[in-house]
């Protein structure tokens, strides 16, 4: 790390005159002011700005060079210039566009390419906003609307399509901010996270639900309501059901791109009573088929 | 934030009178508004330049009003560049 001496350009038996007048020199060159563009010119004028500051002080000089101090101690704080509050100025107070008016007034490529950018940047469209939006499962399929709290504390009812999936974005054209001049305004761009369905999981087109049957159900079939994304249906649960058997209901899945709609797939799990039945055991105590037949048989080794 | 002059002056730690003069140079141009002048960040910042030009670099008022100036006209000039580059890139996403 270079001394503060050096930092200035001086020699450590310098006046207080020349260390001021050193620094001087170098401020006028270094001002992050002077060199809105530079952005390493900040990191410069501090640190010329830093040894200073400590070498103005007489009672900090004397303790730097006595070795008690170091040239950290005079660290500068954190500052915002001019430049920085010029660059995004809305109104234009200062900004003066007199040093290039020739180029404009006169006719020419350049004049009009920068008259045309003048015009577009004062009418630019405003700028895209980004909501996020978390919807349940059952609203992805169906569609419906959804409240949305905007940045600004107002609420937008967002018409959800039917059939989003999670991620998906929808674009609502003009909800984004004002646009400038007679520019349009820009878009919010809304991405939709679907929440996770205690019956429902998607599959594709698709939607599919485990649905648990009794043992009776199984072995004699029945019918049975089955909730769907658009409400309950009858489902005829064929004789001799099994876990795993899955039933497809036509129709009743996600919407389809260009029409049509998925189906919702069943898959059945066959459910023992939780308590034990006597009668059952004693059933199957005797229930020669079954002790006979091995799921098993050919699938395992 | 907007600042009345009082607010302005307590604000940058700045002499009414001082405040002002650099008023009558066009040196600070508040906003006009209806209840008066009104003074923002911008503003402040502008003081501290203006101090740090005079007390920081030994610049006399006649270079300050010189260098307010050419400062000012570089601001003009990188918002028209500006201008430029974010229609190029309007016209790109087009």
């Amino acid at each position: 790390m270079p001394t503060p001496y050096e930092v200035l350009g001086v020699a450590r038996t310098a006046s207080a005159a020349e260390i001021r007048s050193a620094y001087r020199k170098l401020a006028r060159k270094l001002h992050p002011d002077l060199n809105p563009g530079d952005k390493g010119a900040e990191e410069k004028f501090k640190e010329v700005a830093s040894a200073y500051h400590l070498l103005n002080d007489p009672e900090q000089r004397r303790r730097f060079d006595a070795g008690e101090i170091d040239a950290s101690g005079a660290e500068q704080a954190q500052r915002r210039y001019y430049r920085d509050y010029a660059a995004s100025e809305p109104d234009g107070r200062y900004a003066d566009a007199s040093s290039f008016s020739d180029f404009t007034a006169e006719d020419g490529e350049f004049a009009e390419w920068l008259r045309r950018a003048q015009h577009a940047h004062a009418n630019r469209r405003g700028a895209d906003v980004s909501y996020r939006l978390s919807i349940d499962f059952v609203l992805s399929i169906t569609g419906g609307t959804q409240r949305l709290t905007l940045a600004d504390g107002s609420t937008l009812d967002v018409k959800i399509p039917p059939g989003l999936v999670d991620g998906q974005a929808i674009r609502l054209k003009g909800k984004g901010q004002p646009g400038h001049g007679t520019g349009a305004p820009g878009d919010a761009l809304i991405r939709i996270e679907v929440l996770p369905d205690e019956r429902f999981t998607r599959d594709g087109d698709d939607v599919r639900l485990e649905l648990a049957i009794s043992l009776v159900e199984a072995v004699q079939g029945g019918r049975a309501r089955v909730p769907t994304p658009t409400g309950e249906v009858e489902l005829s649960i064929p004789k001799g059901s099994n876990t795993g058997t899955t039933l497809r209901l036509k129709g009743k899945g996600a919407p389809v791109r260009g029409g049509g709609r998925g189906d919702e797939l069943v898959t059945l799990k066959v459910v023992l009573p939780s308590a034990p039945d006597p009668e059952l055991e004693k059933f199957v105590a005797g229930w020669s088929g079954g002790k006979a037949f091995n799921p098993r048989e050919g699938r395992h080794a | 934030m907007s600042m009345d002059k009082r607010q302005f002056v307590a604000r940058c730690n700045l002499e009414v009178h001082t405040l002002e003069v650099w008023l009558e140079q066009h040196w600070i141009v508040p906003e006009d508004t209806a209840a008066g002048p009104a003074f923002a960040e911008i503003d402040a910042a502008r003081v501290q330049l203006i101090r740090d030009l005079r007390e920081e670099m030994g610049v006399n008022d006649a270079g300050v009003d010189v260098i307010l100036h050419l400062v000012d006209q570089l601001h003009g000039l990188r918002r028209a560049l500006a201008a430029v580059q974010d229609s190029e890139r309007e016209s790109e996403r087009r």
